[in-house]
């Protein structure tokens, strides 16, 4: 393995890639030697993403050269990248929910038999067969006969995996492959870049989590707004340094909680309890309360239900049984919209999907709580200049980066961006009530910085804020107080300094009375 | 003197590219391109046919009143053909509206020709066979087509909001049964026997004044294209400035997003099926108590789908509509003269309008590609800038870029 370390496999020279109003890649090198951990880390909108898709021939660079195995190449499709071992995994997996596990990694590139000699079918004895070596071989253990739909995320991205080692790609892209596993399940992921290491393949991780690299990468190249800041050997640099290149400036990791100062009671939710489409009990008698200036987390492994509380606390979703009061005010049964305007300000989960309008210009967005309200509109009729002006002032005073100010389209935004606009919409409402569900998922350490920090101002200005997060560091930092939930239960509630994070880990596993 | 003139060939398609890319004049630069490549598409296509293409542009243009016919029946001119031409646009504008209204809610309307057929029918039933003079029936056509049109909407939007049942399924069904229906009444109860279409609704509750006389020329007067055109742009207000606009849209383009916003996305859904309803019985009492004054029974107005193609070409705006609907319905009004004067078929109209919807469809390709087009241009041009020890060099570069 040594001996083909010093082999470049992969060489990008002197890449420029240009979008209306941005440049994503401005002169970039990068030299990827075979058989080893290139993570490639970068803030959000840094042009990690993009280099790596023209690597895999989703874009084409405006200048430069891309050389792999040492013969200079022209990607104009992911086909071409698949035929030179080049293979991806997306973000957004690319899976039909319908088809099998096996059906999904052979698609497009299928085993086929003669029926008689004559009418072609697909040999899919022979694909589950293939694919339970393969997977065994690499330690991806699944079960090739299972839909897509039945099984979890982080199975599913094993099959992404598989999909390339299928195709024999010996050059693999991991796009932020850990923003959608919970700690253990990363464990595990790494452990696999380890494997895939030691048979031979060249892996480049694009991500913004330090400890990652740390942990799996051998080399780690930095970009910062398109440009190249340099290749550094991971074993020799800091994380701090890492992180202060990254983000072009001195990083503060701990930000000042200052002393607690609770008020009043704000939220009071009793005996909830909410069913899911399927008629099944997600939430079961769930009560807690919030006070003003009181940051109140739920931690918990996904999908144990703390989602579906925001939802039912919001509106969003039915409530089954139980009450929720705000300020002493029953609003257990009121539409969504008087219930924002009773005072809940909501950061969902999905931002794109529930968050923002992608395809309206982010004025409207920005808008989209008030613009039925004076001054915004005046007998049904919108007051584009204020709307505008109203824009203006959050892009400035939350700093939300866009190319074409107010104008610019959602969809043409960067999701930390994305997100500071959701949090700049959501606290500028101010309402008595904040409620963050994975507030920094996916973003990277600048913006997680910033949103922390608004969190934080939010709790000195007095409001209730209710923080749900996978993240258990995020909790530990942030929380007065921590629910644990288990399986729709609210196990335990806790000042959060009665806690520790091995305790809170314990409490998620549904260890009762740990 | 050569290298000149393909610097300035390259200039120009670079020109072409910006305008077609440009945010501000792609809106109006894309839908004139599709024209023209429609245009070029019939003309190669009735080429083959063995027609001349000048001919049948000609053609379509003097029976709209543009230009004038070789002869004219008596006491008729081109300005009698202007006014039939925008006495037949004012149904297709207003049904196009009715179109725009539902997709911006993200819900398509296809029950349009089933809702023109009921509300005319019934327009026609109540005040068309009525004795009321002209200052109440025209205003009561008008309601009751709005009226009639909306409910069918509504109930089409009621039933998405309620089981579910997706509004394209309904409206399909909705246009069968109005059809049969109404052609039962109509041959039952309301037939002329010498036409086999229903009885003449009296001239006092058409929204088209005939039979009048200018310097003895006889012309007919459509109210309806001015309420059109008035209501284009009431609709264009009402989608871009009001609330109302914003929340259909909302609705349109991320229900989840609507819903978490407070905006009640089920409310929202009826209330854009019931205006596009509105609007198309508008399209319903123009057409049949308008530029016809009967109905022909068990036959649903093409316009009703005309009116998609129409939409997309004027990018579901409801200005560009009002262009759009003119453009095509020079092709649909003119098909029968067309045919009869030069012997081309038909059915060129329908070819006609099909291209259009395609190559309309194609606008989002063709702005990518031109936007494409103009940044290498610019990138080549930088890079011939940049290599300014060689002004020679880079301008080569530049002429090398058509070929790229």
């Amino acid at each position: 393995m040594l001996g083909k370390m010093d082999q470049y496999i992969v060489e990008m020279l002197n890449i420029t890639k240009r979008f209306p109003g941005v440049v994503a890649n401005d002169n970039v090198t990068l030299r990827i030697k075979q058989g080893e951990i290139f993570a490639l880390l970068g803030e959000n909108g840094a042009g990690k993403s993009t280099l790596m898709s023209l690597l895999f021939g989703l874009y084409e660079p405006d200048a430069g050269e891309i050389i792999v195995k040492g013969k200079k190449v022209h990607l104009s499709s992911a086909k071409d990248a698949s035929k030179l071992g080049i293979g991806m995994v997306h973000q957004h997996f690319k899976l039909v929910p319908d088809y099998t596990i096996a059906e999904n990694i052979i698609l497009g590139d299928e085993p086929k038999r003669k029926l008689l000699g004559l009418i072609p079918y697909v040999d899919i004895k022979k694909a589950n067969k293939e694919i339970e070596e393969l997977s065994k071989f690499y330690k991806l253990e699944v079960d090739p006969t299972k839909l897509i739909k039945d099984v979890n995320v982080s199975v599913q991205q094993r099959v992404e995996i598989l999909k390339m080692l299928y195709r024999e790609a010996d050059i693999l892209i991991f796009d932020e492959p850990t923003a959608i596993l919970t700690p253990q399940e990363i464990e595990r992921l790494l452990e696999t870049m380890r494997e895939l290491r030691a048979k031979g393949k060249t892996i480049i991780l694009i991500t913004h989590k330090l400890e990652e690299i740390k942990k799996v990468a051998d080399r780690c190249a930095i970009l910062f707004q398109g440009k190249l800041v340099g290749v550094y050997d991971v074993a020799t640099t800091s994380t701090q340094k890492m992180a202060n290149l990254m983000v072009g400036r001195e990083v503060v990791f701990a930000q000042k909680k200052e002393k607690d100062n609770f008020g009043e009671k704000v939220l009071e939710v009793k005996d909830l309890s909410v069913l899911n489409a399927d008629k099944f009990e997600v939430v079961k008698n769930v009560s807690f309360s919030i006070r003003g200036g009181e940051i109140f987390a739920i931690a918990g492994v996904a999908g144990n239900g703390q989602v579906e509380i925001a939802d039912a606390i919001a509106g969003l979703i039915k409530i089954n049984k139980g009450k929720v009061f705000l300020k002493g005010k029953d609003i257990t049964d009121y539409p969504i919209r008087d219930r924002l305007l009773e005072g809940i300000s909501y950061i969902p989960e999905d931002r794109q999907k529930t968050g923002v309008i992608l395809d309206f210009p982010l004025y409207f967005n920005l808008a989209i709580k008030n613009y039925f309200q004076k001054p915004f509109s005046e007998k049904g009729v919108l007051n584009q200049t204020v709307i505008k002006q109203f824009a203006q002032k959050l892009i400035s005073k939350y700093d939300i980066r866009c190319g074409q100010a107010e104008m610019t389209l959602l969809r043409s935004m960067s999701g930390g961006n994305q997100q500071k606009a959701i949090v700049a919409r959501e606290i500028e409402q101010n309402s008595a009530l904040l409620i963050f569900v994975q507030p920094t998922r996916g973003l990277d350490i600048g913006a997680i910085e910033n949103i922390h920090r608004r969190i934080l101002e939010e709790r000195e200005k007095g409001k209730a804020i209710l923080l749900i997060s996978l993240e258990l560091d995020e909790i530990m930092k942030l929380a007065d107080t921590i629910g644990v939930i288990y399986n729709g239960e609210l196990l335990k509630i806790a000042p959060a300094k009665d806690f520790t994070i091995n305790e809170v880990g314990q409490f998620m596993m549904g260890v009762k009375g740990a | 003197m050569n290298k000149d003139v393909r610097q300035q060939k390259i200039d120009v398609r670079y020109a072409i590219a910006e305008l077609l890319s440009n945010e501000k004049t792609s809106k109006i630069a894309t839908p004139i391109l599709s024209i023209l490549l429609t245009l070029i598409t019939t003309a190669i296509l009735l080429l083959i046919l063995g027609s001349n293409p000048i001919t049948a542009i000609l053609g379509f243009l003097r029976a709209g009143g543009f230009i004038p016919k070789p002869s004219y029946a008596s006491n008729n001119n081109m300005f009698t053909d202007f006014l039939l031409f925008l006495g037949i646009m004012a149904p297709m504008l207003f049904a196009s509206l009715g179109f725009i209204i539902s997709h911006k809610a993200g819900l398509f309307n296809i029950g349009i020709s089933g809702e023109m057929l009921i509300s005319g029918f019934i327009a026609t039933l109540l005040v068309g066979y009525s004795d009321l003079g002209p200052w109440l029936a025209k205003p009561l056509v008008l309601l009751i087509g709005m009226v009639v049109g909306g409910i069918v909407g509504a109930i089409t939007g009621f039933l998405k909001y309620k089981f579910n049942i997706h509004e394209v399924i309904t409206s399909i069904m909705f246009n069968y049964i109005i059809n049969y229906v109404t052609g039962f009444f109509i041959n039952s109860y309301y037939t002329n026997p010498f036409t086999r279409s229903s009885m003449p609704a009296s001239a006092a509750s058409r929204l088209t004044i005939t039979g009048l006389k200018l310097n003895g020329i006889n012309i007919s007067i459509p109210l309806s294209i001015f309420i059109a055109i008035a209501v284009a742009f009431l609709v264009n207000f009402l989608l871009e400035r009001t609330v109302v606009g914003l929340e259909i849209k909302a609705t349109g383009l991320n229900q989840d997003c609507a819903r978490y916003a407070g905006i009640n996305v089920s409310k929202n859904i009826i209330k854009a099926m019931t205006l596009s309803g509105v609007l198309a019985g508008l399209a319903g009492v123009s057409y049949y108590l308008g530029y016809y004054n009967t109905i022909v029974p068990k036959k649903l107005p093409d316009i009703g789908y005309d009116s998609i193609a129409v939409s997309i070409l004027g990018n579901s705006s409801p200005l560009g509509a009002i262009f759009a609907s003119a453009l095509v319905t020079i092709f649909q009004n003119g098909s029968t003269y067309v045919s009869s004067s030069t012997g081309i078929a038909k059915e060129v109209a329908s070819l006609i309008t099909g291209l259009l919807l395609l190559f309309s469809a194609c606008n989002t390709y063709i702005k990518y590609r031109a936007g494409k087009y103009v940044r290498e241009y610019l990138d080549l041009k930088n890079a011939a800038v940049v290599k300014t020890q060689a002004a020679s060099e880079g301008g080569q570069n530049i002429n090398g870029f058509g070929v790229h």
